[in-house]
């Protein structure tokens, strides 16, 4: 029992295989394959122009794969649009922030929540006493999200008026409004204030340590040394390897194509 | 000011509402830019008027058209609604799926076109290019039409269907589901992102604006009791759309708002100016008419640089138990 149990959970969470991506015959994503262990922070890293970033909006279903299959918790959701993925919870954020500037910070997070009973035409024209309840208890729900990352002082203002790195705290709160099983991280890090790079770096490792399963792009080696489990180094559309980074530190050609420095 | 003139006032502001709060809910809270509204206006009057009139052989066979059921009220507008509806269908199956948006406005812009030119020239379809006359007006059969009670009657249900037509466009627009339709005009590929399905949504709303479009129609035909070609052309689209621009996207008071003010107040004005012999006079012929364009033109670009947010602009959406 508890063996069949141990392998269960040792299955791969995502399984991504021979995912090709082609641009009017530029091979932006060449063939590369790769799985995501559940409960553990995987780091996908690389040169500019590796393809990292279209690899992860071929897995959330933003850009479709020209070839390859991905399997997520046992099922083939390669042709699923990228709704249909974050229904399934696969979560991704976006390599430039994605927020919804008119919308207050509040309501972005609001908005991801699924199982609002007010969240359809119907609900809307059945009126507010059909949906309210749900409605309050995902205002608490995301209030209690914007005190975890410190950002309950900034719940009405509105999300485009927000700093960089704030942008980035409310992409990832919107995503764990979904209630994530696996979320795609492109790149959190980037234009963001130092003091806030280590409050994300924080909240990631609380996450993990809550269960959730990431897959991240991310430059800063530093950060994906404290961070990941297991990093994937990519080049040119390919992945040319993968381990600790201490065990890539020592493979030359990967040091030659990405790690010099 | 006479009682004709001020039902006539208020009529035309009560359709123009309606229009506008479903032309809102398209492009302000949704970000479709529908520019071929009037099109779905334009359907729901025909089909209001087809629904209304007698066959075509009565009247000496003066006008060809199909239908000539002769319903009574309030089918022509239940009718008109929802051909509204029905147009939005196809129209959206087409224009909506794949098209990035601003292919969207462009497609639906030579929809409106082309929807007016076959209309014009199918002569036995809708009356072609003479287009419909004398569509019965609702209970014209019980009460006079050119008396005044009418009058004050019309003005009446119009103004039931305006409180409907912001009751369900409120309800939408202040719901979950509108927080979501805000989203999407926002930032769709991040919509789709977080579980929520853009095609549907725009259909669902291509739809709802279509049937309201549609009443507004049907509410106007069973008014001026006629219907051609020449009142749907696609530039009055574009003033529904400085109307929404000048009111505040996103914003239902607003809609109003636009709609009192340009279609209704900024058109009667430069129309009351073209009735001065003094001004009237002044240059060519249809100098007035076509200052009017100009004008319009000038409008929606003077407050897209002055004061995009309109005159009411989108509400910030607090709750309660938050900071100020």
């Amino acid at each position: 029992m508890s063996s069949a149990l141990t392998a269960q959970t040792d299955k791969p969470m995502l399984v991504a295989t021979d995912i090709h991506r082609h641009f009017e015959g530029m091979r932006a994503v060449d063939g590369v394959s790769l799985e995501v262990s559940p409960g553990k922070i995987t780091g996908l890293i690389g040169p500019n122009g590796a393809g990292k970033s279209t690899f992860m909006a071929v897995l959330a279903g933003t850009l479709p794969a020209t070839s390859g299959t991905i399997v997520f918790e046992g099922d083939d959701i390669t042709h699923l649009p990228a709704y249909q993925r974050a229904r399934r919870r696969l979560v991704r954020t976006f390599q430039l922030p994605s927020e919804f500037a008119q919308l207050t910070v509040l309501e972005n997070l609001l908005v991801a929540a699924p199982n609002n009973r007010g969240d359809s035409l119907f609900g809307a024209l059945m009126g507010k006493r059909y949906w309210v309840d749900d409605e309050h208890r995902l205002i608490d729900e995301a209030r209690g999200l914007l005190k975890r990352f410190g950002m309950s002082a900034k719940e009405s203002d509105y999300a485009g008026t927000m700093s960089g790195g704030q942008k980035r705290l409310i992409e990832i709160m919107r995503a764990l409004m979904l209630h994530p099983r696996l979320l795609l991280l492109d790149e959190p890090m980037s234009g963001v204030h130092p003091k806030i790079v280590e409050e994300i770096q924080f909240y990631l490792q609380d996450l993990r340590a809550g269960g959730l399963t990431i897959l991240m792009v991310e430059h800063e080696l530093h950060m994906v040394e404290r961070l990941c489990d297991t990093v994937v180094v990519m080049a040119q559309g390919k992945v040319i390897g993968s381990g600790t980074m201490a065990s890539l530190r020592k493979q030359p050609e990967i040091v030659d194509a990405y790690l010099v420095g | 000011m006479n009682t004709f003139y001020a039902a006539n006032l208020l009529i035309y502001a009560g359709i123009d509402i309606i229009a506008c709060l479903a032309l809102n809910l398209q492009f302000g809270v949704s970000g479709i830019v529908n520019f071929s509204f009037i099109v779905f206006q334009a359907v729901g009057a025909y089909a209001a008027a087809v629904l209304s009139l007698p066959p075509d052989t009565a009247n000496g066979g003066f006008q060809h058209y199909v239908g000539g059921l002769q319903l009574s009220f309030p089918f022509p507008w239940i009718g008109g609604a929802i051909a509204g509806g029905l147009l939005a269908i196809p129209v959206g199956f087409v224009v909506l799926r794949k098209l990035r948006s601003d292919y969207q406005a462009i497609a639906l812009l030579v929809l409106s076109v082309i929807a007016n030119t076959v209309i014009t020239n199918a002569d036995k379809f809708l009356g072609g290019a003479a287009g419909l006359a004398l569509v019965p007006p609702p209970f014209s059969d019980r009460i006079d039409p050119n008396s005044e009670g009418y009058q004050y009657f019309y003005v009446g249900i119009t103004a039931v269907a305006v409180v409907i037509a912001f009751a369900l466009v409120n309800r939408v627009v202040n719901s979950p589901y509108g927080r979501s339709l805000r989203a999407m005009r926002e930032r769709e590929d991040a919509a789709a992102a977080i579980g929520k399905d853009p095609v549907r949504l725009k259909m669902t709303i291509f739809i709802v604006g279509g049937v309201i479009a549609g009443l507004s129609g049907a509410i106007l035909v069973g008014f001026i009791q006629i219907w051609a070609p020449s009142v749907w052309l696609y530039p009055e689209t574009i003033i529904l759309f400085a109307a929404i621009i000048v009111g505040g996207r996103g914003n239902n008071i607003g809609a109003i708002l636009g709609a009192l003010l340009v279609p209704v107040g900024f058109e009667e004005v430069t129309r009351l100016l073209n009735n001065n012999p003094n001004i009237a006079n002044l240059g060519p012929p249809n100098l007035i008419s076509a200052l009017q364009w100009v004008a319009i033109g000038l409008l929606i670009l003077g407050f897209l640089w002055f004061r995009p947010q309109g005159v009411r602009p989108e509400p910030r959406r607090v709750f309660e138990g938050g900071p100020d």
